[in-house]
């Protein structure tokens, strides 16, 4: 029968698709060879959320510490495997304990649940988690970061450098790690405002009532895109995407919409192909947070990690990236303003506070 | 044999409450929602109209807020009267009611916050936000017009994208780009008819699983070849923007139709050229025939079987070209599963415009439009929840296919394998 042989290339394709999905999975990226499970003996395995290893942003910097950790103590081994959906959480965690891993990596707040659950049914593994507290368990390590505080100095800088006295904002999703951003941004613009006497206005976010424009994913820069669009359409021409991969969508079209970005997480001068469009970057240093875990967890195997890291403007664990293409454009005065500006947050003679702020 | 003769009085007597009539009444409750809680809600504050695409300068015209609301109600209401009372005009009232109902909560939500409106970005974000659901419905209707379901959109569209990428990359031309995405499509397009064809397996299970496997297979690919050197496999660059001097200039709807891409260029020409090709040409008629009574076809010498290959192949081109969108438009890279599903709304997009290459485009603006707005009322800060603005879209995309629409009939043996008898 033609029908019955046809179902079996069905399925055939079917499987095939699934499998091919599945290895893309799982495979360590090509670029880290030699990441052999034999070269180290304290197994370190991130799990990345739905954005993937290369979002060009905490995933990517995240795996970044990873490697820098087993950079620098050859007894660890690293590896990871990819998330494509919120649901894929929980296997890929409780995966990664039948695997054997001495350190789990989870990245992002949107994990937490999952992580609290393989981590509370295995209390001797050391779990760790990028961007949520210790979700009340002893073998989850934090690690945090008062990103408020640098985009603070990215939205003094929006303002000042803005020309249409408008800048603009859009988020991936309405959370804590999201709107810390968009917080500290606007009462950057604030603050912009109030020591200069002017109205530059934020487009995309109210601090107060905390709303503001979303795309609701991470991923597809068409409907980051659209956003930057809106924002530039209603005048904006500094634009702060805290939208992952969706916010390449806006920098890929930045040159010829004649705005500028000020990328998130990673340095969007190096991590990004659009580097002319580039006026800085809110940059949280999960890759500083995430090697320092895993020295820490190697280097006291069977120990529990205590504490946490907690990323400040103090230690570097967020900062301003530099101007890069931009340093000839931004004024000076700015510049040393922002630089005194920082000082006086480290000094705590400034407060910035948000209210998804580490607790 | 003698024939049923009804006499009129044993006929069923006919409804008041036809399918016509009860539209015009929900119309009559928006028209009334509008009118009256609109324009109380509403300040007596400006909502600032701007023909271009900046809010900054150029023409622009101001609706005070209550007056805008009442008046755009009291039109809502009327056409739904009018279709309530009659009957009739059904397509013309429906399409009046809902525009006027719409600009009234426009006016509503824009006054509130004293912000202004760029008609002209709007209509531009509308355009590009339809461009890949045009491509896509383009491509359903021509397939499903010979009467094989393509439920595979999606996965035409992500390989074409992937196709463009790739290949763009490493030809270094954007011609070349097109050219791959529109052979990626086909091949999609080219497992679809073999096996509704040849192997009769039902083909919405087929088009499943074509979906499955373009994720599968780019997302593998994507992994193991593009990350690997990015700069070598995925750095397609963007494709140019072209703008027809003069045109473009046109308040509103110039940005948008007459400056843009390739891609904006070439779906407009297909509504076009798809539309007198299946109503006007003996190949569309022998399509239209196939899709229809693929038997009847048969007995006066049409191939029914050479014609659903040939038909599904070229809207596997259709769908891949416009594939291309996702990594040379509005990127210029391409990403795992960048399609994001739209692939689906493409499909609801053409059953909305019911299997015609008009409506099809007409449904898939009206998505677009949809998606511009949400974007702009949460930018405007409006008091809706952002989570409500997001779900926009799709609810309107739900209330146009499940309610508006009716009934409406796909062609008759549509989904049905032809095995010659």
């Amino acid at each position: 029968m033609r029908t019955t042989r046809g179902m079996k290339l069905i399925a055939l394709a079917a499987s095939a698709g699934l499998a091919f999905g599945a290895a893309a999975c799982s495979k360590p990226p090509a670029e880290t060879p030699g990441t052999g499970q034999s070269a180290g003996t304290y197994k370190a395995c991130m799990v990345t959320d739905t954005g993937g290893i290369d979002d060009r942003s905490f995933n990517a910097s995240s795996w970044a510490g990873m490697e820098a950790a087993k950079a620098a103590n050859s007894n660890i081994a690293t590896s990871y495997t990819a998330s494509t959906a919120m649901s894929d959480y929980d296997p890929n965690l409780a995966n990664s304990v039948t695997k054997g891993c001495n350190y789990i990596q989870s990245v992002g707040g949107l994990m937490g649940d999952a992580t609290k659950k393989v981590a509370g049914a295995n209390p001797n593994t050391q779990f760790s988690i990028v961007d949520a507290d210790n979700l009340g368990l002893k073998n989850v390590f934090p690690i945090q970061f008062e990103t408020q505080q640098a985009a603070f100095l990215a939205g003094y800088l929006a303002a000042g450098f803005s020309k249409t006295g408008k800048v603009g904002t859009y988020g991936g999703l309405p959370i804590g790690p999201v709107t810390i951003f968009m917080d500290g941004f606007a009462d950057g613009v604030a603050h912009f405002n109030k020591v200069k006497g002017k109205n530059v206005q934020v487009l995309g976010w109210d601090k107060a009532t905390q709303k503001g424009l979303f795309t609701n994913d991470f991923v597809k820069q068409e409907a980051g895109k659209q956003q930057s669009d809106t924002l530039v359409a209603q005048g904006a021409d500094v634009i702060l995407p805290v939208a992952g991969g969706a916010g390449l969508g806006s920098a890929a079209a930045a040159k010829a919409g004649n705005y500028s970005i000020i990328w998130v997480d990673a340095d969007g001068y190096e991590t990004t192909p659009y580097k002319d469009v580039m006026l800085s970057t809110v940059i949280k240093n999960s890759k500083d947070g995430v090697k320092e875990a895993l020295s820490k967890a190697a280097g006291q195997k069977g120990t529990l990690l205590t504490g946490g890291f907690l990323g400040t403007l103090a230690n570097n664990g967020v900062s301003l990236a530099p101007y890069h293409d931009f340093d000839s454009k931004v004024d000076p005065a700015l510049k040393s303003e922002i630089e005194a500006l920082k000082a006086d947050i480290i000094s705590g003679k400034i407060k910035v506070t948000s209210a998804a702020q580490p607790k | 044999m003698t024939s049923a003769v009804i006499t009129p009085e044993l006929a069923l007597p006919a409804s008041f409450w036809t399918r016509e009539r009860k539209t015009g009444a929900v119309l009559v409750a928006l028209g009334l929602v509008a009118s009256v809680w609109f324009t109380l809600a509403s300040p007596s504050s400006p909502a600032t109209f701007y023909l271009g695409t900046s809010t900054q300068s150029g023409a622009n015209f101001e609706i005070d807020g209550k007056i805008g609301c009442l008046v755009f109600g009291l039109i809502a209401l009327a056409a739904g009267a009018i279709l309530l009372a009659t009957g009739k005009h059904y397509g013309l009232l429906v399409s009046i009611s809902l525009a006027a109902f719409v600009l009234s909560a426009l006016i509503w939500q824009v006054s509130t916050v004293h912000g202004s409106v760029p008609l002209g970005s709007l209509s531009t974000i509308t355009m590009e936000a339809s461009l890949p659901l045009i491509f896509g419905a383009l491509a359903g209707v021509m397939c499903e017009r010979s009467g094989v379901v393509n439920v595979a959109i999606e996965g035409q569209l992500l390989t074409g994208a992937f196709f463009a990428a790739l290949f763009g990359t490493i030809a270094g031309s954007y011609w070349a780009a097109l050219g791959a995405a529109a052979i990626g499509g086909a091949l999609i397009s080219l497992i679809l008819a073999w096996l509704a064809i040849r192997f009769l397996v039902d083909q919405v299970v087929i088009g499943i699983v074509l979906n499955t496997f373009a994720l599968g297979l780019t997302g593998f690919f994507y992994e193991q070849v593009m990350r690997t050197d990015t700069e070598a496999y995925n750095n397609p660059g963007g494709l140019p923007h072209w703008t027809i001097p003069g045109l473009s200039k046109i308040p509103i709807v110039g940005p948008a139709i007459f400056s843009g891409t390739l891609l904006t260029y070439v779906a407009l020409a297909l509504v076009v050229v798809l539309t007198i090709a299946l109503f006007r040409t003996r190949w569309g008629l022998r399509t239209r025939a196939v899709g229809e009574h693929p038997a009847a076809a048969d007995t006066v010498g049409i191939k029914v079987l050479g014609l659903r290959y040939v038909n599904v192949l070229v809207a596997g081109l259709i769908a891949g070209f416009g594939g291309a969108y996702f990594s040379m438009v509005t990127a210029t890279s391409f990403t795992k599963n960048i399609t994001g599903g739209l692939g689906f709304i493409a499909l609801a997009a053409m059953i909305f415009g019911r299997w015609n290459p008009v409506g099809a485009f007409l449904a898939a603006v009206f998505f677009g439009f949809a998606k511009a707005l949400s974007s702009l009322l949460q930018a405007l800060q409006s008091p809706i929840p952002s989570e409500f603005l997001a779900m926009l879209p799709y609810i309107a995309t739900i209330f146009a296919v499940a309610g508006l629409v009716g009934r409406v009939r796909a062609p008759a043996a549509d989904g049905k394998p032809y095995v010659k008898g």
